[in-house]
C-alpha cells in the first residue's frame, strides 16, 4: 500500500525580503491526523512561513505542497481541501459575521447554508450572527476566522494565533471543539501561537523556527522529556544550607522553590547519588525527582533567548561564572 | 476545478451593494444634476434650446469633475481597500487565481462606471424633460435631425462615452494595486486626475491623454442639439485609440502587479 502523502510539506523552502532572509531552507511535514505546533520568537519567520502557504508571498526557493499537490503547479486542487487563517482574521466589517461566511462559501464547493448553521453554532456566534462583524470582540472574530477556515470541511487546518484575545473560557471551547473535530473527523491541524501552554495541551508534534531556520522539531512528549539533571528534592524537617551544597562538585546549581522543596542542578545524571549523600548527611528526603520540562523553558533554552533564571550555586557561593542554560 | 470568476463578481456586488461609497457617488451626481438645472434655467444659451442640448450640457458638466471623480473613487477602493484591512488575505486563501479576482473587481468597476453613467442619464433627461420636449432638431429653416436621428446619435455618444470612462476604471484600479492604503489610494487617483488635467497642456501632452475625452461626446452631441453640423470623426477613432490603448496598459500592469506582489503586509 501507497504511503498516504503529508498534509504539509515544505521543502527547502527559503525567503529573502531585500537584504533580509525571512525564511532560509525551511523543511517539515505534517503527517494527516497530526495536532502540529509551530513555535517561533517574533521575526522567526513564522509568519512569512504560513503566508506562503496559500500563496500570499512568493517564496524565493522550494516546494510546498499540501496532500502531495504542490501549491505553485494547481494551487485550486491543492488549496481545496485546507483551511487557512492568517494572522488576526480580517472580515468586511459592514457585514454581518453570516453574511462574512456565506461570502467565503460561495468560492467554495457545494457549502450548504445548513453547515453555515452548523459551524456558527459550534463557534458560539448563531445569535450574532446577523450583526455587523465591526460590533464583534476581537474574541468573537477569532472565532469566526476558525468558522470561515472550517467551512468546505477541510482535511487541513492552519491556524495562526487562533485563540488571540479570546478569554479563557472560549479558548478552552475552541481548542476542545477542534480537539473533537480531530479525533472524529481526522482533521490535521498546522498551528502558530506564542501561547506555549496552549501548544504544549494542544499538540501532539512541534516545529520550532528561529531565525528563518527550523531548529528543533518532534512530539512534544519528546521533546518535554523530564530533565535527567535538574532535581526536584522535597525534604521532611531541616533542609540543606549552601555550605553543605557547595562542598559537592557534583551539584551545579540550588534553587529555593518552597520552603521545603529546592531544585538540585546535578553535573551529571546520577540522582541516586544525590540521594545518598543527603540520606548520609542525615536529611530526610519525602520525595525526589526529576524536574518537569516545559515547553516555554524548553522553546526558551533552544531559542537562545534564555537568561538563567535560577541563581547558580557557585553565584550563591560567589565564586563561578554565572549563566549556565538548563538544557544540554 | 472551474473558474471562481462568478462567485467572485457576485461577491463583488454585495459588498459593492452594502457599501455607502457607491450611493454617495450616485447621490452627488444626482445634486450636481440638479444644481445645472437651476444654472441652465438662468444662462439660457443656445446649447440648452431643446431637450437634447440640455441633456447634452448636463452630461458634459457631470461628467467634466463629479462623473470621473467618483468613478475613479470607486475603482481606488476596490484592491486598496481589502489590501489595508487584509480582507484580501482571507480572499485568496481559497481555491481563487488571483487574476479572476483582479478581473472580477474590474467588472464591478466597469459595471459601477455604466451605473453612474446610466443614472447622470436619467437625472439630466428628467430634469430636462420638465422644460423642454425631446422632439426634432431644427432652426428657423425647418428640421436639421430628424427625432429619430437625434435619438440615434445620442445613444451612440452615449455608448462612445464609456470608452474613455473604462479608462479610467483601468486607471484606479491600477492606483488601488499600488497604494496600500485606501484613503490614500482615492486621495491620489482624485489627485493624478486634476494633476493631469491642470498640466497636460503645460507640458504638451494634451493629445496623448485620454482624459481629454471624458465629455468629448457629449461636447459633439451638443453640436448636434443646436442643429450644426457635427462630426465624430476623425477625433472619435483617436479617442477610441487612444483610450483602448490607456485601458489596455493600465490593466495589464495592475493585473501584472496584482498577481506578483507579496501580500504580507
Amino acid at each position: 500500500m501507497m504511503d498516504s502523502p503529508p498534509a504539509l510539506a515544505l521543502e527547502d523552502v527559503s525567503k529573502r525580503f531585500g537584504r533580509v532572509q525571512a525564511v532560509d531552507r525551511l523543511s517539515l511535514r505534517v503527517e494527516p491526523g497530526h495536532l502540529a505546533g509551530f513555535l517561533g520568537p517574533n521575526g522567526a519567520g513564522k509568519s512569512t512561513t504560513l503566508y506562503m502557504i496559500p500563496r500570499l508571498v512568493r517564496p524565493t526557493r522550494g516546494h510546498i505542497s499540501l496532500f502531495g499537490v504542490d501549491i505553485w503547479n494547481d494551487y485550486k486542487k491543492a488549496i481545496r481541501s485546507v483551511g487557512i487563517t492568517v494572522e488576526t482574521p480580517a472580515f468586511y466589517e459592514y457585514l454581518s459575521g453570516r453574511k462574512n461566511l456565506e461570502l467565503a462559501a460561495r468560492l467554495l464547493d457545494h457549502v450548504s447554508a445548513h453547515e453555515i448553521d452548523e459551524i456558527l453554532e459550534r463557534i458560539g456566534l448563531a445569535e450574532r450572527q446577523h450583526d455587523c462583524v465591526r460590533v464583534y470582540s476581537t474574541g468573537m472574530k477569532q472565532r469566526l476566522g476558525i468558522g470561515r477556515a472550517l467551512l468546505g470541511r477541510p482535511r487541513l487546518l492552519i491556524l495562526d494565533e487562533p485563540t488571540n484575545g479570546m478569554d479563557p473560557e472560549g479558548t478552552h471551547e475552541i481548542l476542545s471543539f477542534l480537539r473533537e473535530k480531530v479525533r472524529n473527523d481526522g482533521l490535521t491541524i498546522f498551528i502558530s501561537s506564542h501561547l506555549m501552554s496552549e501548544i504544549e495541551e494542544f499538540c501532539d508534534t512541534v516545529f520550532v523556527i528561529n531565525q528563518g531556520h527550523l531548529v528543533v522539531s518532534g512530539s512534544v512528549k519528546e521533546l518535554l522529556k523530564p530533565h535527567e539533571r535538574i532535581v526536584r528534592v522535597t525534604f521532611q524537617g531541616r533542609i540543606p544550607d549552601r555550605d553543605f551544597l557547595s562542598r559537592h562538585e557534583q551539584i551545579r546549581k540550588v534553587e529555593p522553590v518552597t520552603a521545603d522543596t529546592l531544585e538540585i542542578t546535578l553535573a551529571r545524571d546520577d540522582s541516586a547519588w544525590l540521594n545518598q549523600c543527603l540520606q548520609q548527611a542525615g536529611f530526610s528526603v519525602s520525595a525526589l525527582a526529576p524536574k518537569q520540562k516545559t515547553l516555554k523553558e524548553f522553546f526558551l533554552s533552544i531559542t537562545g533567548l534564555h537568561r538563567a533564571e535560577v541563581t547558580p550555586l557557585s553565584d550563591q557561593a560567589s565564586t563561578a561564572p554565572a549563566g549556565e542554560k538548563h538544557h544540554e | 476545478m472551474s473558474s471562481q470568476f462568478v462567485p467572485l463578481l457576485r461577491n463583488e456586488v454585495t459588498k459593492a451593494l452594502r457599501r455607502k461609497l457607491p450611493y454617495f457617488g450616485i447621490f452627488a451626481v444626482g445634486l450636481v444634476c440638479g444644481i445645472i438645472y437651476f444654472i441652465a434655467g438662468q444662462i439660457n444659451n443656445t446649447a440648452t434650446a431643446n431637450a437634447w442640448g440640455y441633456v447634452g450640457f448636463s452630461m458634459q458638466l457631470v461628467f467634466t469633475d463629479i462623473g470621473p471623480i467618483a468613478i475613479i473613487a470607486f475603482a481606488a477602493m476596490l484592491v486598496a481597500e481589502e489590501t489595508g484591512t487584509g480582507t484580501i488575505r482571507a480572499a485568496l486563501a481559497a481555491p481563487v487565481q488571483r487574476w479572476e479576482l483582479y478581473l472580477a473587481k474590474t467588472v464591478i468597476g466597469l459595471f459601477y462606471m455604466l451605473v453612474l453613467s446610466a443614472a447622470a442619464l436619467l437625472f439630466s433627461a428628467a430634469l430636462a424633460s420638465i422644460h423642454y420636449h425631446f422632439g426634432a432638431v431644427g432652426d428657423s429653416a425647418g428640421v436639421v435631425y430628424s427625432r429619430n436621428q437625434a435619438m440615434q446619435q445620442f445613444v451612440l455618444g452615449y455608448a462612445l462615452s464609456w470608452i474613455p470612462l473604462g479608462a479610467l476604471v483601468m486607471f484606479g484600479l491600477l492606483i488601488s494595486t499600488l497604494v496600500r492604503n485606501p484613503g490614500v489610494a482615492v486621495a491620489v487617483g482624485i489627485g493624478t486626475l486634476f494633476l493631469i488635467d491642470f498640466t497636460k497642456h503645460l507640458v504638451g501632452l494634451d493629445p496623448y491623454i485620454f482624459t481629454r475625452y471624458l465629455n468629448y461626446s457629449w461636447l459633439t452631441l451638443q453640436q448636434l442639439a443646436q442643429g450644426m453640423d457635427y462630426q465624430w470623426r476623425p477625433e472619435v477613432w483617436k479617442m477610441i485609440v487612444l483610450s483602448g490603448v490607456s485601458a489596455v496598459v493600465a490593466f495589464s500592469a495592475g493585473l501584472v502587479l496584482f498577481v506578483r506582489r507579496d501580500l504580507n503586509h
